[in-house]
């Protein structure tokens, strides 16, 4: 095992860890399993493709040479990415959640809601943009960063930096502004938080277009190893929501925890010779289900501000 | 107008299950209310009728003059935070509260309106002076605090912004003699100006000279005006 690999690691886990805190975010403070937080993830690389396509050349033209031009280029990419991903979060807010959020089982309606819009958005994408796989573009070329000796891809490191710094901007948001404040009330204790005052209808539209932005921003992230497709949400859709499931639904530190350690596994069962990349699944998911058995509640499902 | 709080005919409860049965009350301005009752007779039913937290209510709940009742049969809790910022300030039964939060964030969150919210620092500082256990707790998470304490912060969260109507919800459950009588005390310091203040308690004799008119409440009915009650 190399240092390559933890920085490998490091990069999954940064994906993972945008996806499952948002998903375990919106589960607590909302109750809603997000079923369409794959389409988010789809649209939100859509939208960074188009932005491209509409505002790189310019870019290019203009900043001809610059050492600056990848670093923007990446800025205009995340942008659009996090914009789009937040604004398909408002639309699920609008369609999945205000219509059915007060009626009897909110929390099935709502699965079967946004699994309606994954599967609609989905068929919308191959509609409008074709089957083909698209390709963003590549922002920081093949180069290699030497750190401490260890060779660090350009884009690994931008990944794994763009993550810490968005998700230390959203946990402080959560820490420390008013809106943060109602939120974790109303994730600790829906009915109190109403007596408050607190009302879920304006509570939520910002945590929807908040986990809509982390999905949007891990789907440009991903962009620069994987292809833009229109299926290519799903399967980020499923590893966030394990992960988020090993994390003890409902808990941003467990699913932080939780992602680090899928991250590591993935990375480490590539490069098992007996096992290999095509094993990887299986020794995820084989993991994920043994620590449900022996843990149920997850990882972080004994911590304090977790809904029951 | 000197009725803060009419009811009409109220009836509510969960699914087939009917617990309220056509109460009628109300409650005049300046006034301290007691509903007495043993539980399961429906004094935290009615107040959550008042709230919208019941499965399904049906029956006129006016306030200050504006309906906040009506006939309903799903959507409890819809219109909570709407009836909350009319100002009716409700302390839930037992430990009904964030267990995760400070003391000092949990008083926060009972800082809804814009004024409160801005001069939460001060207001913070009369919850202390009221309680003053909580002083040095400010920074302690309230789920590691005693019974007495809890009920203390949820009490004081109640009290962030001013209302015109304080439901106090059981506020010796599951206390000490001794920090009941100081919750009672506190109760009575508070200044309910030109609202009203209804406590439902089954301690009657802990109420005893707090109040200004007392309610026995049985099987969902309001069972005759007590009036001011001496207990020897």
């Amino acid at each position: 095992m190399d240092a390559s690999l933890i920085v490998y690691a490091l990069n999954l886990s940064a994906i993972y860890a945008l996806l499952a805190i948002g998903i375990s975010l919106l589960w607590s403070s909302i109750g809603m399993m997000n079923m369409a937080h794959g389409a988010s993830f789809a649209v939100a690389g859509y939208g960074a493709l188009v932005a491209g396509d509409l505002l790189l050349p310019g870019i290019n033209a203009a900043m001809q040479g610059s050492a600056l031009l990848p670093l923007v280029t990446f800025v205009v990419l995340l942008a659009a990415g996090v914009g789009s991903g937040a604004l398909f979060g408002v639309l699920i807010y609008l369609l999945a959640f205000l219509p059915i959020h007060d009626k009897a089982n909110f929390a099935v309606r709502g699965l079967i809601v946004t699994l309606a819009i994954n599967l609609a958005t989905v068929q919308a994408l191959l509609w409008w943009f074709g089957p083909r796989q698209q390709a963003l573009p590549n922002i920081f070329g093949f180069g290699r960063l030497n750190l401490l000796g260890v060779p660090v891809r350009y884009d690994q490191a931008a990944t794994i930096l763009a993550t810490a710094v968005l998700l230390s901007v959203v946990l402080s948001w959560l820490r420390l502004s008013r809106k943060g404040l109602e939120i974790r009330a109303m994730m600790q204790n829906a009915e109190g938080a109403a007596l408050s005052g607190i009302s879920v209808r304006r509570t939520a539209l910002p945590v929807m277009a908040v986990t809509g932005a982390m999905a949007g921003a891990a789907a440009v992230l991903l962009s620069q190893t994987v292809y833009v497709s229109p299926g290519a949400g799903a399967m980020p859709l499923i590893k966030g929501m394990i992960i988020a499931l090993l994390g003890g639904l409902g808990s941003v530190p467990g699913a932080a925890v939780a992602a680090l350690l899928i991250g590591a596994l993935e990375a480490a069962t590539g490069v098992i010779p007996f096992l290999g990349q095509r094993m990887v699944l299986l020794v995820q998911f084989g993991f994920i289900i043994l620590v449900l058995i022996i843990r149920p509640r997850g990882i972080g499902g004994l911590l304090d501000e977790t809904r029951k | 107008m000197s009725v803060v709080l009419e009811i009409n005919d109220l009836s509510a409860g969960y699914g087939p299950l009917r617990v309220l049965h056509e109460i009628n009350l109300s409650v005049q301005r300046g006034e301290r209310l007691a509903i007495v009752g043993l539980n399961g007779h429906g004094k935290t039913t009615l107040f959550r009728a008042i709230t919208h937290l019941v499965g399904w209510q049906r029956g006129s709940i006016r306030f200050d003059g504006t309906e906040i009742g009506g006939a309903r049969s799903l959507g409890e809790g819809r219109r909570t935070p709407g009836i909350v910022r009319l100002g009716v300030a409700m302390t839930p039964q037992g430990d009904a509260i964030f267990p995760g939060l400070t003391v000092r964030q949990h008083l926060d969150c009972g800082a809804w309106s814009r004024r409160a919210w801005k001069e939460r620092a001060k207001r913070r500082e009369a919850i202390f002076d009221l309680f003053p256990p909580l002083r040095k707790l400010e920074n302690t998470v309230v789920g590691t605090l005693s019974g007495g304490e809890r009920r203390m912060v949820s009490v004081g969260r109640a009290l962030m912004t001013e209302a015109r109507l304080y439901l106090i919800d059981e506020p010796s459950l599951g206390l000490a003699p001794i920090i009941s009588q100081r919750v009672v005390a506190a109760l009575r310091e508070i200044d309910v100006m030109d609202g009203a203040m209804i406590i439902a308690e089954q301690n009657v004799s802990l109420l005893d000279g707090q109040v200004d008119r007392m309610i026995g409440m049985h099987a969902g009915r309001l069972r005759g005006d007590v009036g001011h009650v001496e207990l020897g």
